[in-house]
């Protein structure tokens, strides 16, 4: 069965189910850096990216597809050219943003090729292109930061 | 609270004021001094000092104070420049700021107090900086310690840390002294005066007038430690519990470097900002072999970034003889961070400015040596919460540039010594230290401020930050007498 096939045959319920686990993952994923890391501050930054997964999370729990009229953000491919930190107890806050920042795009390009694998299915491809926007939004919040902090230029 | 209006001594009658030119100040012929690292500016004479300071209209209420972060009594001091008093105006200067000579040349003083001078509406505004920067030479070369002479207190009994020599620590130093109380610096490198001697090169601010400044607050009875670093000599702690200082203040400053996180940044002749300027400041490496420091001497050196450390930078590559010395930038030159000022002397000595581009890889030999960077062109885009058009990268616009060497300008963070030696001491997600507006941090008795509060910044909101910690710090001392009465 091929990917088409795959997501034909699914309920968007099931769709749904599959985005709220991938965000699960993300959150489980950032639970274990915050425990193993051994600043206050990069437990914080962790947190931060727990609560935004999390809330993503939810809003997919509570999605309804015709509310979605967002506009995609721009795309400010601030962290494309920099090397992926490795995850550690160690990382900075400068690394945890790129991380995070890094693992938004790769996400964001999933649901993009989805949405455009599905562009005569209406509701499907409505719904990836939701899902790729925002997940561009995080990105772009993350390298909002990075830049304001980390790109002084001074 | 109404100000009591300066005596005028100003005999130009107004509409022949709104006639003189603004004062050019005097410098080096830059095919000349991109080969030295000898002083830019040589400074207004003394005719020209009054000149200047004939230009004041002298307004009934003064902007250029409000836009001064330490509140300098600018209408006062021009008026004593009138009348010649330029020994007195140094005085009336540092009322409220211990290191003129020092402002006078690295303050931004064109979006500080001349920003809002109301000459400026229609005019140049008056030219505070260059004279703020002639009385406090002039001064310092003929008072013979008169201008910092003031009437010496009691002794507190209270002994106060300074952590950082840098000028947070030397404005808290300065006031607390005059305060009576026993102040003693602490400084982790083998010269005073922290960014001001690390970060400044000497073609900008002359060393020599940094240890003219740190020998005045000597004579007045400040303590100057060096090589001592809290944190690993000794920990705060300790310099309070068994060295017996009642109360510490932090002016550690953000000195720890930034890069890019880019490939290639490992190579060698890859420098950050931080470490090629240290090189070249403190250790003299523009010096070597006389001093001991060695500096790589570019070809084609390119250093990325657009703030005053990348022109700072990019103009001491220069001088050490690169053929071709070039900022990278990647937004253009109105979003430049840098003083107009710097960005026209660099243009001046020959730097070429890369704008709009931005480097993604640095390229290196089978020695590990870079030899070239890889780029990208941008545009600008949308602006961002600082007004600045943010840059994005063209599509298909890599390129790649032969160089020998990379400083790397984009800013500094803070280090992180205190925070992991003192975890009294709450720190924000980016290291800085979080204190109120007074300085106090969340330990008892410890205060700090400069940019190791705020990230980097100005040596004049520095000292700003360091004078209302002196003043909390001062009322903390007090009470803690009281309470032992």
């Amino acid at each position: 069965m091929n990917l088409k096939e795959q997501f034909n045959s699914m309920e968007m319920d099931d769709i749904l189910l599959m985005c709220i686990h991938q965000e699960q993952q993300a959150i489980e994923l950032y639970t274990l850096a915050k425990n193993q890391a051994k600043n206050e501050n990069s437990r914080q930054k962790f947190q931060e990216l727990i609560e935004m997964e999390t809330v993503h999370k939810v809003a997919l729990q509570n999605f309804e597809i015709e509310h979605y009229i967002d506009l995609p953000p721009a795309d400010l491919k601030v962290t494309d050219y920099l090397m992926e930190p490795v995850l550690s107890g160690n990382m900075t806050t400068q690394e945890i943003i790129i991380l995070a920042a890094k693992r938004e795009d790769k996400t964001a390009k999933m649901y993009q090729d989805l949405a455009d694998h599905f562009a005569t299915e209406k509701e499907l491809n409505t719904f990836f292109q939701m899902m790729a926007d925002e997940e561009l939004r995080h990105k772009h919040n993350l390298e909002t930061e990075y830049e304001n902090e980390f790109l002084q230029e001074g | 609270m109404i100000r009591e209006q300066p005596i005028s001594f100003n005999t130009v009658p107004m509409k022949e004021r709104l006639t003189i030119q603004r004062q050019s100040m005097p410098e080096q012929d830059p095919n000349i001094r991109n080969g030295n690292f000898l002083e830019v500016n040589l400074g207004l004479t003394p005719a020209q000092a009054v000149l200047e300071a004939q230009r004041c209209i002298e307004c009934k209420k003064p902007t250029c104070m409000d836009g001064c972060p330490v509140n300098i009594k600018i209408p006062d001091f021009i008026q004593l420049i009138c009348n010649q008093d330029f020994i007195g105006a140094a005085q009336k200067i540092k009322e409220d700021n211990s290191l003129p000579a020092i402002c006078g040349r690295v303050c931004p003083q064109e979006s500080q107090c001349e920003e809002v001078c109301v000459m400026g509406r229609r005019f140049e505004p008056v030219a505070i900086g260059r004279l703020e920067r002639f009385v406090a030479d002039y001064a310092m070369n003929n008072s013979n310690g008169a201008a910092d002479s003031f009437q010496k207190p009691e002794p507190s009994s209270q002994k106060v840390a300074i952590v950082g020599s840098g000028p947070a620590g030397l404005a808290v130093a300065s006031d607390l002294a005059k305060e009576g109380h026993a102040v003693t610096i602490f400084e982790a490198l083998h010269e005073f005066g922290g960014v001001l001697v690390y970060g400044i090169p000497e073609f900008r601010l002359p060393k020599a007038i940094l240890r003219k400044e740190v020998a005045t607050l000597e004579a007045v009875g400040v303590k100057f430690v060096k090589n001592f670093i809290v944190g690993r000599t000794m920990t705060i702690q300790e310099l309070m519990h068994e060295e017996g200082f009642d109360a510490v203040f932090l002016g550690l400053g953000a000195g720890l470097p930034r890069f890019m996180n880019i490939p290639g940044e490992n190579l060698n002749g890859v420098y950050s900002a931080n470490e090629f300027l240290t090189r070249s400041n403190l250790m003299r490496g523009y010096d070597f072999p006389e001093w001991d420091t060695p500096l790589y001497r570019a070809k084609h050196a390119i250093i990325v970034g657009g703030g005053n450390t990348a022109m700072d930078a990019v103009r001491t590559a220069k001088r050490l003889g690169a053929e071709e010395a070039s900022i990278v930038y990647r937004r253009s030159e109105e979003e430049m961070p840098a003083r107009n000022e710097e960005i026209h002397h660099a243009k001046e000595e020959g730097v070429k400015f890369m704008n709009l581009v931005n480097p993604i890889e640095f390229i290196g030999d089978d020695q590990g040596s870079v030899v070239a960077a890889r780029c990208l062109r941008m545009e600008l885009g949308e602006p961002d919460e600082s007004g600045r058009r943010r840059p994005v990268p063209m599509q298909d616009s890599e390129f790649i540039m032969d160089v020998d060497m990379v400083v790397i300008a984009v800013g500094n963070g803070s280090n992180p010594l205190i925070s992991q030696t003192t975890p009294e001491i709450e720190t924000n997600k980016w290291g800085n230290i979080v204190a109120d507006e007074d300085g106090r941090t969340s330990m008892e008795g410890v205060f700090a401020g400069g940019d190791i509060v705020s990230g980097g910044a100005t040596v004049i909101l520095a000292m700003g930050a360091g004078r209302k910690a002196a003043i909390a710090m001062n009322q903390y001392l007090k009470a803690k007498v009281g309470s032992f009465a």
